[in-house]
């Protein structure tokens, strides 16, 4: 097959790498570019899949995108990229053809992990990965004859699975590893809770196990999985939705995989500054070596558009913010998560008025470097951008931590300097204002 | 572009903004007395915020560079190409509560009995903004943000703006302290 070149090549259509193209298109008209992906659709909300497979949310609602608008935007879906030459700068696609690039931007994404226990046998029928559409199909279709669900992973993908099947009537049982669900973004107080909410709305939970054997009938449909602890889940449905290392074979022998993490700068950088990369691929190393990624869809569109951004500029602009915040609505309790705990970070908690509400932070030096606010989240955004200013708060952290339905306690608000988020008219004749 | 600003010194902290902005836009009834026996309760898009004797109202600031649209997770937050204002589509919004957490002014409330997202549209299909027409001192006016922006310049041009060190991000501001 052929060559084609462009001046700029993304690698993965989703919320990231479609974000950098959108933004590379507008920011530098004269452009070309090209968007591979392996999947035959793209341009659609993966944060919408739980909420499609269990039958709430329609199709259209799932696209904000379709290929085809814009002629300097060309795409070859349902191809791999299997290759990547940085000398002769062209990647090679699974369908023989060559695609020479100027700058190239890597957004392939996460892909759950598939348990050794699926690795050592033929998968059975039943068995489904939680990523893409073509996937959360074959669930939706799958799900109405096998009601009964096992979730693996207590993460954020499989808990917001497993509440969306549980709302729309699927029995449910989420299985963890770590001791509590949501292990690495909560402290096990906070976790507690809401695990307990988790299991009042029915979804069975099992933490501190994982699953070691399964069984299938006839057809070679999943009847059962067995947990480490000997226990027998009957299951119709098994669906993991663990893990999302990247899946970065493609980039062999490429040099820009450092132990198997694809690393790039503040500006989005790779060791090769025409490479970009961006979104769940990747981790961002910044200044004092600390590396971040926060696998969360407004980072992964707010990393695609700077990327973009950046392609053709000759100083580069770094990324505002890696804050790993993130929030869910776990069936009616709200909860934002400003992030995991840290190296050397120490727990604030502070309990609510009333059940279920709760907030911690996670405090270092001062700094606010993570924490979560559950079941009132009232002045959630001024805090996360305090947070992400990286200001001191150790005068008013305690009266941060306390939850209220105004976004600010009066000492917060004057020492965080809320004063500015109005605009403002001057009073007539007052010029010192 | 067209914004709700606030004249903090006539500002008096009454919350008639709030309570005419629930009745106009979040009731039914579109009256007080029926809004109040609505169940669920009618929500404000504009609060009264404030400490230490000042106050004012404050409602989305419809940001240039909004993180807000970055955050959605669903389509639902969309910037409508004629008046630049940033709105949500009910229609598509879930209440997942990921732009509330983006607002770096707190001006996206989540309304979770409706299960929607509840912010600022400047009353755009309607012909002036309720919160506006409803504050008894005159503190909410309409004004063009751009026009703003240029009279700011000038005035942060003076000592006493470059003393009290005001950064803008995103909103076009003036230092209170005098
Ligand atoms: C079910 C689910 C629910 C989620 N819910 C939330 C949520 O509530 N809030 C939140 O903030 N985040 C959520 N996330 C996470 C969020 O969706 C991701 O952080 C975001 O999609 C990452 O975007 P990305 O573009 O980096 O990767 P992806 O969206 O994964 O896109 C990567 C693309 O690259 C393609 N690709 C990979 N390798 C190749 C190759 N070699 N050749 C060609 N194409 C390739 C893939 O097919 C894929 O389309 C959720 C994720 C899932 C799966």
């Amino acid at each position: 097959m052929g060559t084609a070149n462009y001046d700029l090549v993304v690698v993965g259509g989703g919320a990231a790498g479609l974000n950098a193209a959108f933004s590379c298109r507008e920011r530098f008209p004269e452009k070309r570019v090209l968007l591979v992906d392996r999947e035959s659709e793209i341009g659609y909300y993966r944060t919408l899949l739980p909420m499609f497979m269990a039958g709430n949310l329609t199709e259209d609602k799932l696209f904000f995108w379709k290929p085809g608008d814009d002629e300097n935007l060309d795409t070859r879906l349902g191809v791999q990229v299997r290759t990547l030459d940085r000398t002769a700068k062209s990647l090679t696609l699974d369908s023989g053809e060559t695609i020479g690039y100027a700058r190239l931007i890597l957004a392939c994404g996460g892909h759950p992990v598939v348990p050794p226990v699926f690795e050592r046998a033929v998968t059975p029928e039943g068995v489904f990965p939680v990523r893409g559409l073509s996937v959360a199909r074959e669930i939706k279709d799958w799900l109405p004859d096998h009601r009964d669900i096992v979730v693996l992973g207590g993460g954020l993908v499989g808990s917001k699975t497993s509440v969306f099947l549980r709302l729309a009537g699927f029995g449910v049982t989420l299985v963890e590893k770590e001791s509590h669900i949501l292990p690495t973004v909560l402290s096990a107080d906070t976790a507690r809770p809401l695990q307990r909410h988790l299991e009042n709305m029915g979804v069975q939970v099992k933490t501190s196990t994982t699953i070691d054997q399964f069984k299938a009938d006839g057809n070679g449909a999943v009847t059962s999985v067995r947990l480490a602890t000997g226990e027998w889940l009957p299951c119709g449905t098994f669906l993991v939705g663990i893990g999302s290392a990247p899946d970065l074979g493609f980039l062999q022998g490429a040099g820009l995989v450092e132990d198997g993490e694809l690393i790039v700068s503040p500006t989005l950088q790779t060791v090769d500054p025409e490479i970009f990369g961006v979104g769940d691929a990747i981790y961002i190393r910044v200044a004092g070596g600390d590396k971040h990624n926060p696998w969360t869809w407004p980072q992964a569109v707010n990393q695609g558009k700077l990327a973009g951004a950046n392609a053709f500029v000759t100083s580069p602009v770094p990324l505002k913010r890696t804050t790993r915040v993130n929030a869910q609505n776990i069936a009616g309790v709200p909860i934002m998560i400003l992030g995991g705990p840290g190296v050397g970070s120490s727990v604030e908690a502070r309990p609510g008025p009333g059940d279920g509400v709760w907030r911690e932070f996670f405090m270092h030096d001062g700094r606010i470097v993570g924490g979560a606010l559950v079941g009132d989240i009232a002045g959630a955004g001024p805090l996360h951008f305090t947070m992400a200013g990286g200001e001191d708060v150790s005068e008013v952290a305690d009266d941060l931590l306390v939850p209220r339905t105004r976004a600010f306690g009066a000492s917060a608000w004057s020492s965080l300097g809320q004063a500015r988020r109005a605009t403002i008219i001057p009073a007539k004749g007052n010029d010192g204002c | 572009m067209d914004v709700i600003a606030v004249h903090v010194d006539r500002c008096v902290g009454c919350k008639t903004c709030e309570l005419a902005c629930a009745v106009e836009r979040g009731s039914e009834g579109k009256t007080l007395l029926s809004a109040v026996r609505e169940a669920p309760q009618p929500q404000t898009r504009v609060r009264v915020e404030g400490a230490g004797g000042v106050s004012f109202a404050i409602q989305c600031r419809h940001c240039a560079d909004a993180p807000c649209l970055d955050a959605c997770l669903t389509g639902a937050l969309a910037r409508d190409a004629a008046t630049g204002l940033v709105r949500v589509n009910d229609d598509r919004c879930i209440g997942c509560w990921t732009c509330v957490m983006f607002c770096p002014y707190g001006v996206i409330f989540p309304w979770p009995e409706r299960k929607l997202a509840l912010k600022c549209d400047r009353c755009m299909h309607m012909e002036s903004s309720a919160c506006v027409d409803s504050c008894p001192t005159s503190a909410l006016e309409i004004v063009n943000v751009d026009k703003l922006a240029d009279a700011m310049a000038e005035k942060r041009r003076s000592a006493a703006m470059a003393a009290s060190g005001i950064a803008a991000d995103g909103a076009v501001l003036l230092d209170l302290a005098k």
